[in-house]
């Protein structure tokens, strides 16, 4: 009851889309004929596809992770602070900053005659004891990866320190202050008490985070261009490339293969960390 | 021995209370640095925002192509003018159509997934049907697939229901977005299954429950879910600039130039504006939305 | 529970089935008749207003020229202009005329020199000065003063009252100013500056971009405003809105109904039930005045519209996509209505169109054909309002991707455009600029064309070669053609590119001339970047082999050569010396600006600015007028510089070679596509683009435009041919002693040469192709030391093979 009119726009504004997305993962784009697995056999021989694949899972293997951990430290020194409020919407600020403002800034930074190198071998000059610094092209390095990394904490830390505060607020708070005065430690409290609670935000924010880092591919799109250094070609670029490119058959294949990745994975931790109710 | 076993009991609630103050203040100053470095990149934008076109042009000069050494950036402009906030804010009329373009979406999409999330986060919270799991996990995927692949066919969808071109075309397919549910339903899940057992077994209705007892515990979900959608939102680029061809239509974010670091200035004042909205909502809109509910809770 | 929230489910999906396929209305008839335009041929001058007058004649007048009265029948007479030379006046900046022609303008003395005007402009403290000039050419300095106006307060917007008189807004009030002795008395404020002031017998009615302020001049008070005229005035003021007041109604077709923000069913009934009110306020009006039905008639890109007086609906009686006044080239300026139904529309830029009821022609096109570009085209634009004149049944709608103003890039109006073409609503006609024609020809989107071109290559009229150099080389067909080319053309002196047939003898041309000018730039480059810029569109059509992959030793060689460009470029400066020199240059260039197609331009700019200061110009020859002019311009304009320096006879100009050979760059390219919905419609609109009147009339219409050399033999000879004083006159050329410049056109043996030159070209280089965005990229970072040569190449090899693998 409570369901249906939801699942009805989502019926019609998501789920058709996406059954259509299927059907023509199953054409040929142009003359729609019917060409089987044809789609997905291109789709996994492409060595972009497998390069993009790469990237994307290094991204989300090392800036997940650093994103949950980073917020989660954060809420837990933030949610018994009176600043609170303020300290959270300071730090959701960058959100609210327009894509193409932001962009701007970032090219200010890293550019490689930007301020950043600029700063730092300013430092090395001034500081004897460091080495000379060669100023870095960020962009068209290794470092690709580092910066579109960093931008993403960057962005996204306020916005899963939201989550985090909503998901520390549920917790009974005497239960935890109970356990104080039976003289558990920090550690102890943490263990038994907050992280097991936290199971189930874990798994929000874990796919949260997983949508963000889907989400920042306009900007990195926005600095780097449509075919960035190797490090940072993500499966959006491939996606987006293919779709200038007309080839909408190979992307409605790696769309769906990417939603039964997801799936999965999204079932099999559901199990894992949602409280039985 | 024995005194020092037993000290005094104020002795050891002072000890205890100055650590804990120190921790607080630990916390608090690791907390504020952090805010700091988060926003320290944000500074730039003031500054920018008033400063002279010829003053960037100069200090950038290195990003720009040509100059030697290393871009600088000035915080507090040399020449500081008013000139892009002008031509901002008083010369282009067609800014503040689109401003409350914006602000007009973003509402409505808000009130939107409020009305069509709550019930549907709620649903997944409070029942347990067949195929809730299978269900859920398909909404997750959704809210995860790239917006990319779902451009063509939901313009397809869109065209069919000749919602093509209208706001509608918009705010429709963000109200039924997965992703306020997503996120209320984890506010819900926080809620003892006890509580509602009793509330049950008292004989209230499912819609009672959901308000008496949903809403109210279920808040800081909401608020979250509110404040993310919001920043979503306000910024939102891609599907109006597919679905909107009417440019008196669009909102603000696609107002900006291309920009290249030329006309920095005017961008870095569109941000400033852009941003003084969101600090409004920020401060006013969670109170807003917590007395919202509470007084739902009670008036139910 | 279960069972209700199944069957629940399932009604939601049949009603969602039904609004799925819910079809729009079935066709309907389309009722005859409805306005059309013809141009009005001006007096000689450039006027950009009218001022009409009651006995329908007018009065023309711009900035800069003669009052002019057309009388209603055609005749026309300047008004004398000598009390001019008794003026102090440096620049005109508005005008407003009387019925009688006694004209009162707002100006700055010539006290200010044009350094002093634009520190005034900028600190927003420049104040106008005024004069009045009365129906017989009496000037007289007008000084508004009194209560209620601040001295200083710029009036911009002038209108005479019927009676004669002088009616002013600034920027937040109006006025009414005595000319004799300037006593201003302020009227009323108003939101924002008013733009048009017009009179209905007592009332007057001011309008500015969001509200309409109506006046009653015998009481002296404001009168209540109109919701509906002030909704429609905020969302239809872009480009201009017009106005013009008559006592005659029309009876024409409506198109269709402003009701404010309208949802459409609802918007059709009340419209309906507004029309009715409005008609009975009119009836009202016309019992209760005196036969004084007020009818205001406003024109504005979106199309004509009327108000009744009082009323509170908008009515369209013209489409502006289907006349003169949906051209977002032109704005309209001025408006007058006749007594016999028809309408005079004057146009910045010299133009002026009368719209007459045509009853012969359906006032709905049954058919459209849509015609899609990336960026905006002038040239197709016009062709659009060409075809329409000669298919009045068909609606051309001219789509583009991008306008350059707002946050849509190139990928993104791809991305929309393909949207469209997979969800199967295709243009008929698309512009290929800037777009992958292999890509778009491979997948079924475009139609090949070489049964449409056949007729045109057998009898010789367009230039074969260059058609030719669009064939695909897989598919062996023509998918789209270019309109027009441009031609690479460098400037400088004779020595330095006399073996010019490789990039390897460009290069040896600067170090050349940097012998003999060890100082200064070379080339007209200021960032590494213009050395790129100036060279890629001969070069790059050379880096991909037969099997399509990239020649990695050509664009090596390639970055050597334009670094060592670039080295010897330098060579002369220090870097001050470069900044001083960008600096100098920054007026006209905007790095962040510039794209290749921009390239001409910047030529053009050079050939004319800095000849003596550069000494090796490399660029486009973009129209037989300009490009061969601007040359002889400039040879004229620097004659004294040049004599000085004795290189009068030293310069010369003559094509050059990179890496490929003849090449020429494909402007407008032109595809139809295979499931557009008019194909027949399609194959006409592409015969007119061929066609004599498309290939020539454009740039006997707009001879500075810079769209490029047309493919047409034919045309282009008798574009050659034209007698050019004529032009030099239509253009408006004047130089500072208010002399019309001679325009120089090319002798007999330029012609040959530059026929010869289109008879060459047949490598076709078009920009925006991913390779050359990348190729870009990777060069800027070569020229900046990041890179070697070979390390670039490299790179984009890298890049490009990813690309080669999606």
């Amino acid at each position: 009851m409570f369901l249906l009119p939801g699942f009805a726009g989502v019926l019609l504004f998501y789920l058709l889309p996406f059954f259509e997305v299927v059907r023509r993962s199953f054409l040929k784009s142009g003359n729609s004929a019917f060409v089987g697995m044809d789609n997905y056999r291109t789709v996994f021989e492409n060595g972009a596809f497998s390069l993009a694949v790469r990237n994307t899972f290094l991204y989300m293997a090392v800036g997940v992770p650093l994103l949950m951990g980073i917020s989660l430290l954060l809420s837990l020194l933030l949610r018994n602070l009176l600043l609170r409020r303020r300290l959270v919407s300071a730090m959701l600020l960058p959100m609210a900053v327009p894509a193409a403002v932001m962009v701007l800034t970032l090219q200010i930074l890293i550019d490689r005659q930007g301020v950043i190198n600029g700063v730092l071998t300013h430092v090395s000059e001034k500081i004897a004891a460091f080495p000379a610094f060669a100023a870095i092209d960020y962009l068209n390095t290794e470092w690709a990866l580092v910066v579109v990394v960093c931008s993403f904490l960057w962005k996204n830390t306020g916005y899963m320190v939201i989550l985090w505060l909503a998901g520390l607020a549920a917790l009974p708070k005497e239960v935890e202050e109970a356990a104080q005065v039976d003289g558990a430690n920090r550690w102890q409290s943490w263990h038994y008490i907050i992280r097991p609670g936290l199971s189930g935000s874990f798994f929000t924010i874990g796919m949260l985070s997983v949508l963000q880092i889907f989400k920042s591919y306009r900007e990195v799109w926005m600095v780097a261009g449509s075919y960035p250094q190797e490090h940072i070609y993500f499966l959006q670029h491939l996606l987006q490339n293919w779709y200038l490119k007309l080839e909408f058959d190979r992307m409605a294949a790696l769309t769906v293969i990417l939603s039964l990745v997801l799936l999965v994975v999204c079932l099999l931790l559901q199990k894992r960390m949602e409280p039985e109710r | 021995m024995g005194n020092r076993r037993k000290a005094p009991a104020w002795a050891a609630r002072m000890r205890s209370r100055w650590r804990k103050q120190k921790m607080a203040w630990l916390a608090a100053g690791i907390c504020a640095a952090a805010a700091v470095l988060i926003c320290m990149p944000l500074l730039m934008i003031p500054g920018g925002s008033l400063m002279d076109g010829a003053e960037m042009n100069h200090i950038l000069s290195p990003i720009l192509g040509e100059g030697k050494g290393f871009a600088v950036w000035h915080l507090i402009p040399v020449y500081p003018t008013m000139a892009h906030f002008y031509g901002l804010l008083i010369e282009s009329p067609a800014f503040y159509q689109l401003f409350w373009n914006t602000v007009g979406m973003t509402a409505a999409i808000l009130a939107g997934q409020l009305v069509v999330g709550l019930p549907s986060a709620w649903a997944f919270a409070a029942f347990r049907f067949r195929g809730r799991d299978f269900l859920f996990g398909l909404y997750v995927v959704l809210m995860l697939l790239p917006f990319q692949v779902m451009l063509l066919p939901q313009y397809i969808v869109l065209q069919k229901l000749h919602l093509y071109n209208h706001p509608a075309a918009v705010i429709l397919p963000a109200i039924f977005s997965t992703f306020p549910v997503f996120i209320m339903y984890r506010g819900f899940t926080q809620i003892d299954a006890e509580i509602l057992e009793a509330a049950r077994l008292d004989g209230a209705g499912e819609l009672q429950i959901f308000i008496r007892i949903g809403l109210p515990l279920g808040k800081m979900g909401i608020q979250a879910a509110m404040v993310l959608s919001f920043l979503e939102y306000w910024n939102l680029v891609e599907q109006p600039m597919a679905f909107l061809e009417e440019q008196a239509a669009w909102p603000l974010s696609l107002y900006l130039p291309q920009i290249g670091i030329g006309q920095a200035g005017f961008a870095f004042a569109l941000a400033v504006v852009v941003l003084i909205p969101a600090l409004f909502v920020f401060a006013l809109g969670q109170d807003a939305l917590e007395e919202g509910i509470a007084y739902i809770g009670v008036k139910t | 529970m279960k069972k209700k929230e199944r069957v629940l489910l399932y009604i939601m999906i049949c009603a969602m089935c039904a609004a799925f396929w819910a079809c729009g209305g079935q066709a309907e008839e389309i009722p005859m008749g409805r306005y059309a335009d013809r141009e009005v041929k001006l007096p000689p001058g450039t006027f950009e207003y009218m001022h009409p007058c009651p006995d329908g004649g007018y009065y023309l007048y711009g900035l800069d020229t003669e009052l002019t009265y057309v009388d209603a029948q055609g005749g026309n007479r300047s008004k004398d202009r000598s009390w001019e030379n008794n003026a102090n006046i440096h620049a005109k900046y508005e005008v407003g005329v009387s019925d009688d022609g006694a004209s009162v303008f707002a100006y700055t003395p010539k006290f200010w020199n044009d350094e002093e005007l634009e520190a005034l402009w900028i600190a927003g403290d420049i104040s106008y000065l005024y004069y009045y000039v009365d129906e017989k050419g009496q000037i007289q300095a007008l000084e508004p003063h009194g209560e209620g106006y601040e001295k200083g307060t710029n009036l911009n917007t002038f209108a005479f009252s019927p009676e004669g008189e002088l009616y002013a807004a600034s920027n937040n009030a109006v006025y009414r100013v005595n000319v004799e002795n300037g006593e201003a008395e302020s009227l009323f404020a108003t939101e924002k500056q008013v733009k048009s002031i017009v009179f209905a017998g007592d009332v007057m009615l001011a309008a500015d971009d969001g509200k309409a302020y109506f006046y009653d001049r015998a009481e002296g008070k404001l009168l209540d405003g109109n919701d509906a005229l002030d909704a429609f005035l905020s969302s239809h003021s872009v480009g201009g809105l017009v106005m013009a007041v008559s006592d005659k109604d029309i009876h024409v077709n409506i198109m269709d109904d402003f009701a404010g923000a309208a949802n459409d069913d609802a918007g059709e009934a009340e419209g309906a039930s507004d029309r009715e009110a409005s008609q009975e306020a009119a009836d009202a009006n016309t019992a209760g005045g005196g036969g004084d039905a007020h009818i205001l008639y406003m024109a504005c890109r979106t199309g004509l519209y009327r108000y009744i007086w009082g009323g509170s609906v908008i009515e369209q009686i013209a489409d502006g996509q289907m006349t003169a006044l949906g051209d977002t080239q032109r704005s309209p300026r001025s408006l007058q209505v006749l007594d016999n139904g028809e309408f005079r529309v004057m146009f910045s830029g010299n133009y002026m169109v009368e719209m007459y009821y045509d009853e012969t022609i359906p006032a709905r096109p049954a058919k459209e054909l849509t015609v899609y570009s990336l960026e905006e085209n002038g040239w197709i634009r016009y062709a659009g309002q060409l075809f329409q004149k000669e298919h009045p049944d068909v609606l051309v709608r001219y789509e583009t991707g991008m306008d350059g103003d707002n946050a849509v890039g190139k990928d993104d109006a791809l991305k929309n455009l393909n949207t469209r073409l997979l969800a199967g609503d295709v243009p008929d006609v698309i512009v290929m600029d800037q777009m992958d024609i292999e890509q778009y020809a491979d997948k079924g989107v475009l139609k090949e064309l070489d049964g449409i071109l056949q007729p045109y290559l057998d009898d010789g009229i367009l230039y074969r070669n260059i058609v030719e150099g669009m064939r695909m080389t897989e598919k062996e067909k023509i998918y789209a053609v270019p309109m027009m080319v441009y031609l690479p053309l460098w400037l400088g002196e004779e020595m330095y590119l006399e073996g010019e047939d490789s990039l390897d003898d460009i290069v040896a041309g600067v170090e050349l001339a940097r012998q003999k000018h060890p100082e200064g730039p070379i080339l007209y480059t200021l960032y590494p970047k213009d050395v790129l810029l100036q060279t890629m569109p001969v070069c790059l059509p050379a880096w991909t082999k037969e099997d399509g992959s990239l020649d990695v030793e050509k664009l090596t060689a390639y970055y050597q050569a334009v670094r060592k460009m670039w080295e010897t470029d330098s060579a002369g400066f220090d870097d001050a010396g470069r900044e001083a020199w960008q600096k100098n240059n920054m007026e006209w260039y905007e790095p962040e600006d510039m794209d290749m197609a921009d390239i001409g331009f910047n030529f053009q700019y050079a050939a004319q600015q800095n000849f003596g200061e550069t000494w090796l110009q490399l660029g486009f020859l973009m129209t037989p007028q300009v490009g061969m002019t601007g040359i002889h311009v400039n040879k004229a304009n620097m004659a004294a510089d040049w004599q000085e320096k004795e290189l009068e006879d030293v310069v010369t100009y003559g094509a050059y070679t990179g890496q490929a050979d003849n090449v020429y760059w494909a402007r407008t390219i032109v595809g139809l596509c295979e499931q557009g919905k008019e194909p027949e419609l399609a194959e006409a609109y592409m015969n007119l683009l061929f066609s004599d009147p498309m290939m020539r009339k454009w740039w006997l219409d707009k001879p500075r435009n810079h769209s490029g050399l047309t493919i047409r033999k034919d045309s282009l000879n008798d574009i050659l041919d034209i007698n050019n004083i004529e032009f030099s006159q239509t253009m408006g050329f004047k130089d500072p002693t208010g002399i019309n410049r001679p325009n120089f056109w090319p002798t007999e043996e330029e012609k040959q040469w530059l026929y010869q030159m289109m008879e060459d070209a047949s490598c076709c280089y078009r920009p925006g192709t991913m390779l050359e965005e990348c190729a870009m990229e990777v060069g800027a970072r070569v020229l900046a030391g990041e890179l070697t040569p070979e390390e670039g190449a490299r790179e984009v090899e890298r890049k490009m093979a990813i690309a080669m693998e999606e």
